[in-house]
C-alpha cells in the first residue's frame, strides 16, 4: 500500500467517525447551521480525497451524500431522521469499502450495485427539489461503467483524436489497413434534441459496422446540476471503423448531416507514446546508428538493433512504443523507407512523426485531425502551449474584473508575475521588457488597463506569428537586449523588507490566530511500542547501579565510590521515571474513543427494539493506556447491548409500573488511584436472583445443597459463569447473560475486575475496574527452593506467617484458619514440581502468600517473601509460550531473569 | 529554486500534490489553513501557491485576499476546488487567484501549470 493510500484511509476513518458524530449531534439540534456546514465540509473533503484514487464506488456514494448535504445546508431539503439514517448507512458502506481497500488493496466490482443503490437513495431525497437533475446525475455516474465494459472509453473535453486510441488498437487497425481494408474516423454529433426524434445515439454509434474503437466527449463542460437539461444530448461520438465508405453511408443514412467521415491513412496511426524516460538525449546514439544502417540499406541489421533495444527496454517507454511501430511498419510496408526514417527521427524530439509532410497528397482538406503540434515556441509541447493560451485568457479575465480597491495592487502584481512566468517558460524573453513597462504603468495608475492593452497586443502578435512561421520569436513592446540577469520574478528588494517582522506582527495578533488548534502528530504505534520497550529496558538496567554500589562497598571496600554511584543513580532514576511517565502519557487515550460509538449504537438498537432509552455519558475525558482503552471496546459493547436487549422494559410496561417511559443508560468513567473505573448503570428491571438460581440448577451449575445456601449476590454473579451463556437460557432470564462469561474473560485478560449488582425493578449496575496501563506490572518477589519468582500483585491478597502448628490437613490437603475462614494451602514447590519441602523460618513459621482464585482465597506456601518491584513483563516466546503457568519473564536490575507466575493457571 | 506552498486542510490532498511536485523536483511546503499559509508566506514569500477553497479558520478566498493586500512578492496562485461552477471561478479570480483547476488535478496538468507559472524556460 502506498503512503498516499494509507494517509487517505487513516484520514477517511477520522472523517467517517466525525460525520457519524456530527449527524448524532444534529439530531439534537437540527437547526444548527454551523454543525451542518461542518458536516458538509467533511463529506465534501472526503469525496474530494476519494477522487484521487480510482474508487468510483466510493466516490459515487460520497458525491451523492455531498449533494444531499449541500441541499440540506441551503435549506432545499429538510433534515430528517430518515435522511440521517440513510447518510449513516452510506457512511457505513464507505467505511466497509475502506476496510476492503485496506485488506485487499482495492474495491471489488460487486459493490457497484450497492454503491449505485445507496447513491440513488440519497439522491432521491434531493429529487423532490429537482427530479430531472437527479436523474441526470445517476445516468452520468452510471454511464462510464457501462461503457467501459463494452470497450469504449469516455473522455471529457476534447482531445486530439488518433493519439487517444490505445496503441494495440491502432496497431491492429494499421495491420488491417495494410491488408486492404479502409479506415475511417467518424465524428458523430447527434443534435441536441435527438432523443425526441427517436434516436438512440449510443446504440447507433456502438452498432457502427467495422467498429474498432470509440470514445465519447462532451461538447461543452457539464453545466451545474441545476442548470443541466437531461433531455438535451451534449455528447459527441468518435469512432474508428474498418467498414467501407458505402456501408457507413448506408448505416448513417438518416443522420448524414451529423456525421463527419474522415478516411485515415494507415501510417497516420503510427504515433509513438509513452514515458520519455530521460529521452530524447539518451536515445541519440541509437538514432544515429539506426539512421546510418538505414542509409547503408542494412535493413536486417536495423531490425536486429531495434529488436535488441526493445528487449531491454520497459514496455511503457516512448522509446519502446516507437520501436514497436518501426518494426511493424518495416514488416508491413518494407518499401516505405521514408516512413522508417520519420519514426527513427521522432526519437530525437519525442514528438510524433509528422506524417503530413511525407504524404502531402492526402491532405485534401479531409485530413484527420492531426496531433501536429501547433507550436509557436519550440520549447513548449502542444499541451503546454494550449494551457498557456488558456492561462493568458484567464489573466485577461482577471484584469477585466471590477476593481477591488484594497487588494487591486496585489492582484495586478500576481497577474504580472503569472504573465512574466509564462514568457519565461516559453522562452519569450524579448517580450518581457514590454510586460515590465506595462506592469509599472499599471501599478503607477493603480489600474489594470495598461496590462490589458499589453496582453491584447501580445496575444494578437502571438496568433499571427503562429500562423505565419512557427519558428519566429515573438517580439512585443520595447525591444531590449535579451540579457535578463535579474529575472523580474526575483523578490523585489522592498518585499524582503516587508517580510521581516513587521508584516508578520500584523498577522500574529489576529483574533482567529489566538485559537491555534491542538498541534498533533500521528505516529505509528510500532514506534511508540519501541520507545516503550526501550524505556522498559532502561528502567530495568538502571537498577543495576544500586547493585554495583553494593558490590563496590561490600566486595571492593570503596565506600566513597559506592556513595557516588548511589548519588548518580538517584539522578538517572528520576530522569528514567519521568521519561517513562512521558512515554506512557503518549499512549494515554481518553475513554471517549470507546464511548463515542455508543450514541449511535444505543439509538439504533433501542429503535429496533421499540424501546426508548436516553444515554448519559460521564467522564469521557478520563484517560487510560491505549491497549486498555482498546480492550474495553468489545466488553462494553456487549454489556450495553445486553442492557438494551434484556435490561430495559418496553415503554408501555415502564409506564404501567410508574417509571418514565424512556429508560436511562448511564456510562461513566472515572479514575481511582491507578485504575480506571467504568460503570454501566441502567434503570431497567434488574436481575431476579431466584430465576438465575433455578436456571443454574437446571444447567447443573449448582447442586441442591448450594442452591439452598447461596446468597442472592452470589447467585447474580453466576451469570458470569460459562455454562449460563447459552442463548435460550438467557432470553428467559430477566436480564443479562449473553456472553457475560466472554465479557469477564476479556476484562480479566487486561487484569481488570468486573462486578455486578442489581435490584429487581430498579436496575442493574456493572462495574469494570481496569489498570491505567498494562505496560508496567507490579509484582511481588518470593523465594522457594532457592529460586526467585514473581507473583503479580493484582492476585496477591495478603502475606502471613503461619506457625506450623496451625496447619492441619483435611483429606490429604493442607488448610489453615485465617480470621475464622478456612484457607486451603498449596505448596508452590509441589505446584511447580520441585521436590523440596517448604522451609520454615527459625520461629517455625511458614510463609503463606494468600492469593485470589476467582472468588476464594488460596494460600501458597513459599520459603520467603521479598520486596515488590515494577517490571516490564515480556510474554514468553517460542516453545516457552506453551507453558501457561508462566505469565512471562522480566529482566532484573542485576541482569538476572525473573519468571513471573500466572496464578490462575498455576492453581488450575 | 522557487518554493511552492500547498494549502489544503485535507492531508491526503496535500500529500497527493506534494508527491507530484516533489517527484518533479520542486521544493514544497504545506499549510493546513489560510492563517498558517499567511504566516508562512510572510516569513518567506513563495514562488507559487496551490490553494484549496474550503478550509477551516481562513478559507482559500480569504487567504488570497489577505495575501494580495501584503507588500510582498505577489506570486501566482492556483486555486484548486471540486466545484466547476463559473461563479466559483469568478470569485476565485476576484480574490486574487490566477488559475482555477478542478479537483482531482491530474499530475501532468498540474505540472504543466506549475512549469508555466514558475517561468521555467527549457534549456
Amino acid at each position: 500500500m502506498t503512503p498516499l493510500l494509507e494517509q487517505f484511509l487513516s484520514e477517511a476513518r477520522d472523517f467517517l467517525q466525525g460525520i457519524g458524530e456530527k449527524l448524532m449531534q444534529l439530531e439534537d439540534a437540527p437547526d444548527d447551521a454551523e454543525l451542518m456546514t461542518a458536516l458538509f465540509r467533511m463529506v465534501h473533503t472526503l469525496k474530494g480525497n476519494s477522487g484521487l484514487f480510482d474508487f468510483p464506488e466510493m466516490t459515487r456514494v460520497l458525491h451523492a451524500g455531498e449533494d444531499l448535504m449541500d441541499a440540506v445546508r441551503h435549506e432545499q431539503v429538510e433534515y430528517s431522521q430518515d435522511l440521517a439514517d440513510r447518510l449513516l448507512d452510506a457512511m457505513d458502506f464507505v467505511g466497509m469499502l475502506c476496510d476492503e481497500v485496506e485488506t485487499k488493496g482495492g474495491i471489488g466490482a460487486h459493490h457497484a450495485a450497492d454503491s449505485a443503490r445507496l447513491a440513488q437513495s440519497l439522491r432521491r431525497l434531493i429529487a423532490s427539489v429537482d427530479s430531472a437533475a437527479a436523474v441526470v446525475a445517476v445516468v452520468a455516474t452510471a454511464l462510464p461503467n457501462e461503457l467501459t465494459k463494452t470497450g469504449i472509453v469516455v473522455f471529457e473535453g476534447t482531445l486530439p483524436p488518433l493519439a487517444d486510441i490505445p496503441e494495440s488498437i491502432r496497431m491492429d487497425a494499421y495491420r488491417q489497413a495494410c491488408g486492404g481494408v479502409d479506415l475511417h474516423w467518424l465524428d458523430y454529433t447527434p443534435t441536441a434534441d435527438c432523443f425526441f426524434q427517436g434516436d438512440d445515439p449510443f446504440f447507433q454509434a456502438r452498432g457502427t459496422p467495422g467498429f474498432l474503437w470509440g470514445s465519447i466527449t462532451v461538447r461543452q463542460p457539464w453545466p451545474a446540476l441545476d442548470e443541466l437539461d437531461a433531455y438535451r444530448c451534449v455528447l459527441e461520438f468518435h469512432l474508428l471503423t474498418t467498414a467501407p465508405r458505402e456501408q457507413l453511408d448506408e448505416y448513417y443514412r438518416y443522420v448524414p448531416d451529423q456525421v463527419l467521415m474522415i478516411p485515415v491513412t494507415p501510417l497516420f496511426l503510427a504515433l509513438p507514446q509513452g514515458d520519455p524516460n530521460g529521452g530524447p538525449k539518451a536515445y541519440e546514439n541509437f538514432v544515429d546508428e539506426a539512421l546510418e544502417l538505414l542509409k547503408a540499406n542494412q535493413l536486417e541489421d536495423l531490425v536486429l538493433v531495434a529488436s535488441n533495444l526493445i528487449e531491454v527496454s520497459s514496455l511503457e517507454l516512448w522509446l519502446s512504443s516507437a520501436l514497436r511501430w518501426l518494426l511493424l511498419v518495416m514488416e508491413l510496408e518494407p518499401e516505405n523507407r521514408d516512413a522508417f526514417a520519420k519514426i527513427i527521427d521522432s526519437l530525437r524530439r519525442l514528438s510524433s512523426p509528422k506524417w503530413t509532410e511525407l504524404l502531402p497528397t492526402v491532405s485534401e482538406g479531409n485530413l484527420p485531425p492531426e496531433p501536429e503540434p501547433r507550436l509557436f515556441q519550440h520549447s513548449l509541447t502542444p499541451e503546454e502551449a494550449a494551457v498557456m493560451s488558456t492561462m493568458l485568457d484567464v489573466q485577461r479575465e482577471i484584469l477585466s474584473l471590477p476593481i477591488q480597491a484594497n487588494w487591486q495592487l496585489g492582484r495586478v502584481k500576481a497577474v504580472a508575475a503569472t504573465l512574466s512566468s509564462c514568457l519565461m517558460a516559453s522562452g519569450d524573453v524579448a517580450a518581457l521588457a514590454g510586460l515590465e513597462a506595462a506592469t509599472a504603468m499599471a501599478l503607477d495608475e493603480a489600474d489594470s488597463i495598461p496590462l490589458l492593452v499589453w496582453l491584447d497586443q501580445f496575444q494578437l502578435t502571438r496568433q499571427s506569428v503562429t500562423e505565419e512561421s512557427p519558428a519566429n520569436q515573438v517580439d512585443v513592446g520595447v525591444p531590449v537586449q535579451p540579457v535578463m540577469q535579474e529575472t523580474p520574478l526575483d523578490i523585489p528588494p522592498d518585499a524582503t523588507r516587508a517580510s521581516d517582522g513587521e508584516a508578520g506582527a500584523k498577522f500574529g495578533r489576529r483574533a482567529e490566530d489566538a485559537i491555534v488548534g491542538p498541534k498533533s502528530l500521528k505516529v505509528d504505534q510500532v514506534k511508540i511500542d519501541r520507545l516503550m520497550n526501550l524505556i522498559g529496558e532502561m528502567v530495568v538496567s538502571k537498577n543495576a547501579l544500586p547493585y554495583l554500589a553494593g558490590r563496590a562497598e561490600n566486595v571492593f571496600g570503596v565506600r566513597d565510590l559506592s556513595r557516588e554511584i548511589k548519588a548518580q543513580y538517584m539522578v538517572i532514576n528520576r530522569i528514567a521515571e519521568e521519561m517513562q511517565d512521558a512515554i506512557m502519557q503518549v499512549r494515554m487515550m481518553p475513554v471517549s474513543f470507546v464511548f463515542q460509538r455508543f450514541p449511535r449504537l444505543v439509538r439504533d438498537i433501542s429503535r429496533k427494539l421499540g424501546k426508548e432509552v436516553n444515554l448519559v455519558l460521564i467522564g469521557e475525558d478520563t484517560e487510560a493506556d491505549k491497549n486498555v482503552i482498546e480492550s474495553l471496546g468489545d466488553p462494553l459493547m456487549h454489556i450495553v447491548r445486553n442492557s438494551l436487549d434484556h435490561g430495559f422494559e418496553q415503554p408501555e410496561v415502564r409506564r404501567a409500573i410508574g417509571k418514565p417511559a424512556a429508560g436511562t443508560l448511564t456510562i461513566s468513567a472515572s479514575q481511582e488511584s491507578d485504575r480506571v473505573i467504568i460503570e454501566i448503570l441502567d434503570d431497567g428491571k434488574g436481575i431476579d436472583p431466584d430465576r438465575v438460581k433455578r436456571k443454574a440448577y437446571e444447567n447443573g451449575l449448582l447442586d441442591e445443597a448450594t442452591l439452598e445456601r447461596i446468597s442472592d449476590q452470589d447467585a447474580i454473579n453466576l451469570i458470569f459463569a460459562a455454562g449460563l451463556s447459552t442463548v435460550d437460557v438467557i432470553s428467559d432470564l430477566s436480564g443479562r447473560g449473553v456472553g457475560m462469561d466472554v465479557v469477564r474473560t476479556a476484562v480479566e485478560k487486561v487484569n481488570g475486575v468486573i462486578s455486578l449488582d442489581s435490584e429487581i425493578g430498579k436496575g442493574t449496575r456493572i462495574r469494570l475496574s481496569l489498570p491505567l496501563s498494562m505496560a508496567v506490572t507490579h509484582v511481588m518477589l518470593i523465594e522457594s527452593a532457592g529460586q526467585t519468582f514473581g507473583i503479580p500483585m493484582d492476585s496477591v491478597l495478603e502475606t502471613v506467617r503461619v506457625p506450623c502448628a496451625n496447619i492441619s490437613s483435611i483429606k490429604q490437603s493442607l488448610v489453615t484458619v485465617l480470621r475464622g475462614n478456612i484457607v486451603p494451602l498449596k505448596s508452590i514447590n509441589t505446584l511447580l514440581a520441585i521436590v523440596a519441602p517448604p522451609q520454615a523460618n527459625p520461629d517455625h513459621e511458614l510463609a503463606v502468600l494468600v492469593v485470589r482464585r476467582g472468588n476464594e482465597a488460596v494460600g501458597l506456601l513459599v520459603d520467603d517473601f521479598r520486596e515488590t518491584v515494577d517490571i516490564i513483563l515480556k510474554p514468553m516466546t517460542g516453545v516457552l509460550a506453551d507453558i501457561p503457568v508462566y505469565a512471562g519473564s522480566a529482566l532484573m536490575g542485576d541482569g538476572s531473569v525473573l519468571m513471573v507466575l500466572n496464578i490462575k493457571e498455576l492453581l488450575l | 529554486m522557487k518554493r511552492i506552498l500547498i494549502i489544503d486542510d485535507a492531508a491526503t490532498v496535500r500529500m497527493y500534490h506534494r508527491q507530484i511536485l516533489e517527484t518533479a523536483g520542486y521544493k514544497v511546503d504545506e499549510a493546513v489553513n489560510g492563517i498558517e499559509a499567511l504566516e508562512k508566506s510572510l516569513q518567506h514569500p513563495f514562488g507559487l501557491y496551490v490553494v484549496d477553497i474550503n478550509m477551516p479558520k481562513l478559507d482559500g478566498y480569504g487567504f488570497l485576499r489577505e495575501l494580495r493586500l501584503q507588500d510582498i512578492y505577489q506570486a501566482p496562485a492556483i486555486m484548486v476546488s471540486t466545484e466547476a461552477k463559473p461563479d466559483d471561478q469568478r470569485q476565485a479570480f476576484a480574490a486574487g487567484a490566477n488559475i482555477y483547476l478542478v479537483k482531482p488535478v491530474k499530475p501532468e496538468q498540474l505540472l504543466i501549470h506549475v512549469k508555466l507559472l514558475l517561468g521555467e524556460a527549457l534549456e
